[in-house]
């Protein structure tokens, strides 16, 4: 055996960042572990990172092409597979345009430029991801309230802490990491956790306020109720830079009295009242906000009034605030991605685009336009597709019409490690790299202000990091791409003046921090100010106020629903082990967490003759999934808790067992549903009911 | 020289698992074992470990001698001796002590010596998000919080 060797590079198991040291003997990796040089990080590591090398070992991965012949996987060159893909696209091309192949990918897997630049050269304004329900729409949202991304300022220490619909401690690692925000908590920060369950930080927090599910942008709205009537705004900061403010403080009085709130949200107006003043009282203070606020018809309305308190209590760009990190100077992802080269033409075709105004601009399409083409074939046929590290069939709303639509087109081609029962549905299989066997420079695409060199630690198998995947199909289509990774990478970080040999050395890059950028310049916004009346909102003939929307699906709006289904359904409650529908086959993992969870209070529970462990389906008016009952008083009585992202890859038929625990089959993804701008799928909020499995 | 411990400070613990995961990594543990564990009743979380106890039942139930303390306090296992009788597990009162079914001996928790040899902090402890899992002097444990926090390290 040879010598151990010790490569540092960055873990991408969930959306990424954490600084890893990966163990290498003998050209295999045997062990990692957190790289305490991480300036991001600090060395922890989680879960999901530390049991990569059971990712990328692991038995069922898929290692090399294949064709389905026949209804069975043949092993195929990479040239056989990529000439088998560009031949049915363009052929596509040819019969019906660019714009009916659709180009989809997951959640943030650091591959957004090459994404992007592949569509956008391909002709296709259909590009599918989950940003219309995730980390895009909150760029989207702030994008238009305030210029940019305001992400909490942990290392600045914040005094007061506002946990939103969030556990930084087990997921959404999005910009800071758990442990950056349990320094600044242990430092003594106040802290709000706002959450319909009694968690780790519901504990520990000083005012922890139990809210109805999707309700969060009715008491963001309640908070500022009370800041408006005790006055407790920054008054030079609301004169100066909020754009409405007349007109939104009238929308308060009018629409938010704190007993309304208090009725819409089930929170008593005197702890909202408590809230409000200890986050708009304390100075530095910062939120951190989870996607819970934003998977339901508000999600666009509730980061505009969360960016709203942030801005007129003085916490916007402020240390220990919320700030807009300057970026790290490399290329811009918007340049990587071409996106001036889909023609004013193609941008007209896409789907939804007169609709979804917001996610048009964010350059992508809500899942369900796509789903509705392939369907009925209007408002044009939509016949083949392209997605990787993506399994919509568990990961998106409505999962059953997902599957439908995916089993008409024409052509599917799937990249990803497993067979997952998104691949099986496929006609190509392209193998992706793991994080260990890529060069990046990652967390380009976040608002943090670093990015970090990810460099390749093996090769596994046959292989390709997604970005060369986009790359070599590209050049096939006959698009403009580099040579190598090495090239498009030295381009990225030109204006740097690093190589990517010597920015691999350097480890990563930080952009200079400055703070209250706007006393020079104002917001990056068409007024300049913080835009709590959206012009562009008004422009797109939309209500220019941000407001609470009662949800479609609720005991409020269907009071005749409920007495079929009387629980709110809160789906996609995280684990600590599993990233949206990954990981259910890595054994360490799946020890910890071998069970869909569904969450029910005693009460709930005893009501329905369901004890701890027993396995209950819960239903919807579109489906029904089957789940492990663990009861919890931490939850209301009236709300089931389920966990998303379910299907068994020990199932070795082909579905994978894709319809028996996936709680997708339960959500809507109808238009009335949806947020009005964004698209964003209602993940989260419907209702159900609960009953024991007696088959089991 | 002072007996060292491992320690859960309870009301930290979110239960991340990363523990967990770290401890199989770091002992090439499989599917079983489980040499720390963090159980979840309603929304409390239990960490089950070794204390490695000054007067250990696993070691007094053993009948072949098998477990012995080291000069740190650590207790320990011989594979070699270990007849897979399971008496240990039994005697165990927090549930740490675990059988490897392959091998069908019993495995527990070794405070990661050979990582403490090289003055590094014992894997689990390494992972912990919030700093909860410490270890240090056994005689006066509430101490060892006291003196180290997670950026002193």
């Amino acid at each position: 055996m040879s010598e151990v060797e010790h490569v540092k590079t960055v873990c991408r198991s969930c959306h990424g960042g954490c600084g890893v040291i990966a163990h290498v003997q003998d050209g295999q990796v045997i062990k990692v572990e957190g790289d305490p040089d991480s300036p991001i990080s600090h060395g922890s590591m989680c879960t999901k990172g530390l049991a990569i090398t059971q990712l990328a070992y692991h038995p069922d991965r898929i290692l090399y092409p294949m064709k389905k012949t026949g209804g069975n996987w043949e092993r195929i060159t990479w040239n056989e597979a990529l000439d088998t893909v560009s031949a049915k696209f363009k052929k596509v091309i040819a019969e019906f345009g660019p714009e009916s192949i659709i180009v989809g990918q997951g959640t943030g897997r650091d591959f957004e430029s090459h994404f992007s630049r592949f569509g956008n050269l391909l002709g296709t304004p259909n590009m599918l991801t989950a940003g219309h329900m995730c980390y895009l729409s909150r760029i989207g949202a702030t994008l238009t309230t305030c210029g940019r991304h305001p992400a909490i300022d942990y290392a600045n220490n914040p005094k007061c802490i506002v946990m939103w619909a969030c556990n930084p401690l087990w997921t959404n690692p999005d910009e800071y990491k758990g442990v950056s925000f349990w320094r600044a908590y242990e430092k003594g920060a106040k802290l709000i956790v706002i959450d319909p369950r009694k968690g780790f930080l519901a504990k520990r927090a000083d005012l922890w306020l139990q809210l109805r599910p999707g309700t969060d942008a009715a008491l963001a709205l309640g908070f500022f109720h009370v800041i408006i009537e005790e006055k407790l705004y920054d008054a030079d900061f609301v004169a100066n830079y909020i754009h409405g403010w007349e007109a939104f403080v009238d929308r308060i009085k009018t629409d938010y009295s704190l007993e309304r709130v208090a009725e819409i949200t089930w929170v008593k107006p005197n702890l909202i009242r408590q809230a409000a003043r200890l986050y708009a009282n304390t100075k530095p203070a910062g939120i951190h906000w989870g996607v819970p606020t934003e998977q339901t018809i508000n999600c666009t309305d509730f980061t505009r009034t969360a960016v709203g308190l942030m801005a007129v209590t003085g916490n916007l760009d402020a240390p220990g605030g919320n700030v807009f990190h300057e970026p790290p100077g490399t290329r811009k992802i918007s340049e990587f991605s071409a996106n001036q080269a889909l023609s004013d033409a193609q941008r007209k075709k896409r789907l939804g685009g007169d609709q979804y105004k917001l996610a048009s601009r964010m350059t992508i399409v809500t899942p369900k336009c796509a789903w509705d083409a392939i369907l009925t074939g209007k408002p044009y046929p939509v016949k083949a597709g392209y997605l990787i590290a993506t399994n919509p069939v568990v990961s998106r709303a409505n999962a059953q019409e997902v599957y439908n639509a995916l089993k008409q087109l024409d052509f599917l081609a799937v990249s990803d490690f497993f067979l997952t029962p998104t691949a099986e549905l496929a006609d190509i299989f392209l193998p992706a790299g793991t994080w260990l066997e890529q060069d990046h420079v990652s967390e380009n695409w976040k608002y943090h202000g670093y990015v970090l060199a990810r460099q390749k630690v093996v090769e596994i198998g046959e292989c390709w990091q997604d970005h060369k995947i986009f790359m070599e199909l590209g050049k096939r289509m006959g698009q403009q791409w580099w040579d190598t990774i090495e090239d498009s990478l030295d381009w990225l970080l030109e204006p740097t003046g690093l190589s990517w040999e010597e920015f691999k050395q350097k480890g990563y890059l930080h952009g200079e921090q400055k703070f209250y950028k706007y006393k020079e310049n104002g917001f990056s916004t068409p007024t300049r100010k913080v835009e709590l009346y959206s012009t562009i909102f008004e422009k797109w003939s939309r209500d220019p106020l941000p407001k609470y929307t009662e949800i479609p699906e609720s005991p409020v709006s269907r009071p005749d629903l409920a007495e079929k289904y009387p629980y709110i359904l809160n789906a996609g409650l995280r684990t600590p082990t599993f990233f949206h529908s990954a990981n259910r086959q890595i054994p360490w993992l799946r020890e910890i967490r071998p069970d869909p969870i569904v969450e029910i209070h005693p009460a709930t529970a005893e009501k329905h003759g369901i004890c701890e462990g027993d396995w209950v389906w819960i239903e919807s008016p579109r489906g029904r999934a089957k789940e492990k009952a663990k009861l919890n008083d931490g939850i209301d009585p009236r709300v089931i808790v389920a966990e998303h992202g379910w299907w068994y890859p020990e199932v070795r038929d082909a579905d994978h067992g894709w319809d028996l625990s996936n709680i997708n089959l339960l959500t809507d993804n109808s238009h009335e549903s949806m947020d009005p701008v964004m698209g964003a799928t209602n993940l989260r909020v419907l209702l159900c009911k609960v009953y024991r499995c007696e088959d089991e | 020289m002072n007996k060292i411990s491992l320690v859960f400070r309870k009301k930290d613990c979110m239960g991340c698992h990363a523990c967990e995961v770290a401890c199989k990594q770091e002992h090439a543990l499989g599917v079983g074992p489980r040499l720390v564990r963090v159980l979840e009743k309603s929304s409390d979380f239990i960490p089950i470990y070794c204390h490695h106890c000054a007067k250990a039942p696993c070691k007094e139930a053993c009948p072949v001698e098998a477990i012995s303390r080291n000069e740190q306090g650590i207790v320990l296992i011989d594979d070699d001796l270990c007849i897979g009788c399971r008496e240990c597990l039994q005697a165990c009162p927090f549930g740490a002590m675990q059988f490897e079914d392959h091998q069908e001996i019993a495995v527990k928790c070794d405070l990661c010596v050979h990582r403490l040899a090289e003055s590094k902090s014992p894997a689990c402890m390494s992972v912990c998000p919030t700093g909860c899992i410490r270890f240090g002097s056994k005689k006066n444990v509430a101490a060892v919080f006291e003196m180290t926090t997670p950026e002193g390290e």
